[in-house]
């Protein structure tokens, strides 16, 4: 969407609610001026006015058009002003940017998915949009860590996966604390407990740069094609146009080519887990 | 390709009369060396012709370093741009590229393109760093630029390039068809000097191809040495007519400054994770000839170096690009 066809102008968006999902994480939910729509894995570029904006990819359905919710975790200058917002405040949108995940190729398969802390926000927007095509597709596994069981966002998101046909969830902490009853350890030890149709499955990848290169690399032992994992790059996506050079990665922008590439299409560009 | 003809005097007189109609920029010899200045009636007998290089790249008339890019108040008078080098004019290729894509084009860039007629000047003669036939690139001008115009002697020749070229040089009555084959034989001996010059003195440079190889394969120690003395100041960049990297930054009313950036600067792709595949010095140097030579060519038809050797006269450090490309070429012949 160009606002005036200015690829730079910004489109206004009210914020209407701000859920606290831990004490660093929170999902704001935006309506936006103009209907809004987007596949899921795009992202867009959320602005605070006068202050700075930043890319995310929104972790609501890409069914819904009217309402976007973005997941912001606190890591620096213009998230910390994100977080200080309240109900009623005018945000800025810029997008949808960049190529999601080609979900009509996902027909006929089982999809594995590996997420780790905030990567679940952009997942969970897959989520809505597998769940919508859920008679085309054979089975959807999530394996999810998180650092403690306290910094896992969406908990009620795994009790509907459960209860819902083809679906199934599972987690993981890194560290557990007294309450704690399920797996420990990194996400790719939920690997050797879900039952994978190797010929049927392909994967997603999302999460911090760490567990995307230790989770691929053991998808790739587990003898996943590299074409048949898709991962979510994360760079530094400044105008989302192709044109800024912030996220260059090699040969690509990941902004306008990516942010979801293939194992195959980068395994061979320079700093792909930095 | 037209060949056109006018008498300098008359040239002088007909620019003259543009001026009313046009802004004018012009390749101007002052006490420092060769730049674009505004022209005006008291300067249009100053303008140089068939000289390398201006000191200011050709994308500082598309790309200012700061613009709003929200504000919408872009239209400007019809510009001419008189004397650019072909090695400038071979810049533009990747900017159109970048700023013209058809899924996301920039208009403040799209309008002054539009607005404006490239009048390339052929070079007969080379600057110290000048190397644009290393990478194939010629020192005169037949494609890219509208029109292209060079002295000899009284005459001022026209070769027509584009339509936009021919509509202009129409406008111009005093124009007539350079029959004269004397002086188009000049002008190709010229061409033939100065393409030997510049072929005797970059004998050692490894064409386009080639760099790109080296680069890729080049070890982290060449990159340490050379990168040992840059400050990180981003003069290669910013002098350079094919950098064009950018930073928004937010202004209240949800308006947008974009402004030159550099991957010389530091945290210039740190995420806010922290990741920061750039946090070295010497990978954001060496980043910057992978980019060019490497990625950029896989990516887009036009160049990314022209060889125009600006940024080797820009470095603070003295670092020369063409000295750690002929040590790449000599350390792959041993």
């Amino acid at each position: 969407m160009q606002v005036n066809n200015n690829i730079y102008a910004p489109l206004k968006a009210r914020l209407t609610e701000v859920i606290e999902e831990s004490p660093l994480i929170k999902t704001l939910v935006l309506i936006p001026e103009e209907k809004f729509s987007f596949n899921t894995g795009q992202f867009i570029e959320l602005s605070v006015d006068g202050i700075g904006e930043a890319p995310f990819t929104p972790s609501s359905s890409p069914l819904v058009s009217d309402r976007l919710e973005v997941t912001i975790m606190k890591t620096g200058y213009v998230t910390g002003y994100m977080h200080e917002l309240k109900p009623g405040a005018i945000m800025g949108i810029r997008g949808p940017y960049g190529r999601g995940y080609p979900v009509e190729s996902f027909y006929g398969k089982e999809v594995l998915i590996l997420g780790g802390g905030c990567g679940l926000a952009p997942i969970r927007s897959l989520l809505y949009a597998l769940e919508n095509i859920s008679d085309k597709l054979e089975r959807v596994v999530l394996c999810y860590g998180s650092k403690t069981p306290s910094d896992c966002i969406y908990k009620p998101l795994f009790t509907r996966l459960n209860n819902t046909p083809k679906f199934e969830a599972h987690r993981t902490v890194d560290k557990a604390d007294e309450e704690w009853g399920g797996n420990v350890g990194v996400v790719t030890t939920l690997l050797e407990k879900v039952k994978i149709n190797l010929r049927k499955s392909l994967a997603v990848v999302c999460g911090p740069p760490v567990m995307m290169k230790f989770g691929t690399l053991k998808l790739v032992e587990m003898g996943y094609p590299d074409d048949l994992i898709y991962l979510s790059m994360e760079k530094n996506m400044s105008c989302g146009l192709g044109k800024c050079g912030h996220c260059m990665m090699g040969k690509f922008f990941v902004c306008k080519d990516g942010p979801v590439f293939t194992y195959n299409e980068i395994k061979d560009q320079p700093d792909i887990w930095n | 390709m037209r060949y056109l003809s006018i008498n300098k005097e008359e040239w002088d007189v007909a620019l003259e009369r543009l001026l009313s109609s046009y802004t004018v920029f012009a390749t101007i010899s002052n006490g420092y060396g060769l730049d674009y200045e505004v022209v005006t009636a008291g300067n249009i007998r100053d303008i140089s012709y068939d000289r390398p290089k201006p000191a200011t790249p050709l994308k500082t008339f598309f790309l200012p370093v700061r613009e709003n890019v929200t504000s919408g108040k872009h239209a400007e008078r019809q510009r001419i741009i008189l004397g650019i080098p072909n090695c400038d004019i071979k810049g533009l290729g990747i900017l159109d590229e970048i700023y013209l894509d058809k899924d996301y084009t920039d208009i403040s860039y799209r309008e002054r393109r539009e607005t404006t007629l490239l009048i390339s000047s052929d070079c007969f003669d080379m600057e110290k760093n000048c190397h644009c036939s290393s990478y194939g690139i010629k020192p005169y001008s037949e494609d890219g630029a509208d029109l292209a115009v060079i002295q000899i002697d009284d005459h001022i020749i026209l070769r027509v390039i584009t339509p936009k070229g021919e509509e202009f040089s129409s406008q111009l009555t005093m124009l007539k068809p350079a029959e004269n084959g004397e002086i188009l034989n000049e002008i190709e001996k010229y061409h033939k000097a100065v393409e030997s010059l510049l072929s005797s003195a970059n004998k050692a440079l490894p064409d386009f191809e080639t760099t790109g190889k080296l680069v890729s394969a080049a070890g982290g120690k060449i990159w340490e040495k050379y990168s040992s003395h840059c400050v990180s100041c981003g003069a290669c960049t910013t002098i350079c007519p094919t950098c064009s990297c950018f930073l928004l930054i937010d202004r209240p009313g949800f308006e947008k400054i974009k402004q030159m950036d550099a991957c010389q600067y530091p945290g210039f792709e740190r995420t806010a994770g922290g990741g920061d595949s750039l946090f070295e010095l010497s990978e954001r140097f060496r980043n910057r000839y992978l980019c060019k030579y490497v990625w950029k060519s896989r990516k887009f038809r036009s160049t990314a170096c022209t060889g125009c050797g600006r940024c080797i006269e820009a470095c603070l450090g003295k670092i020369s690009k063409n000295e750690l490309f002929t040590e790449l070429t000599h350390a792959s012949q041993q």
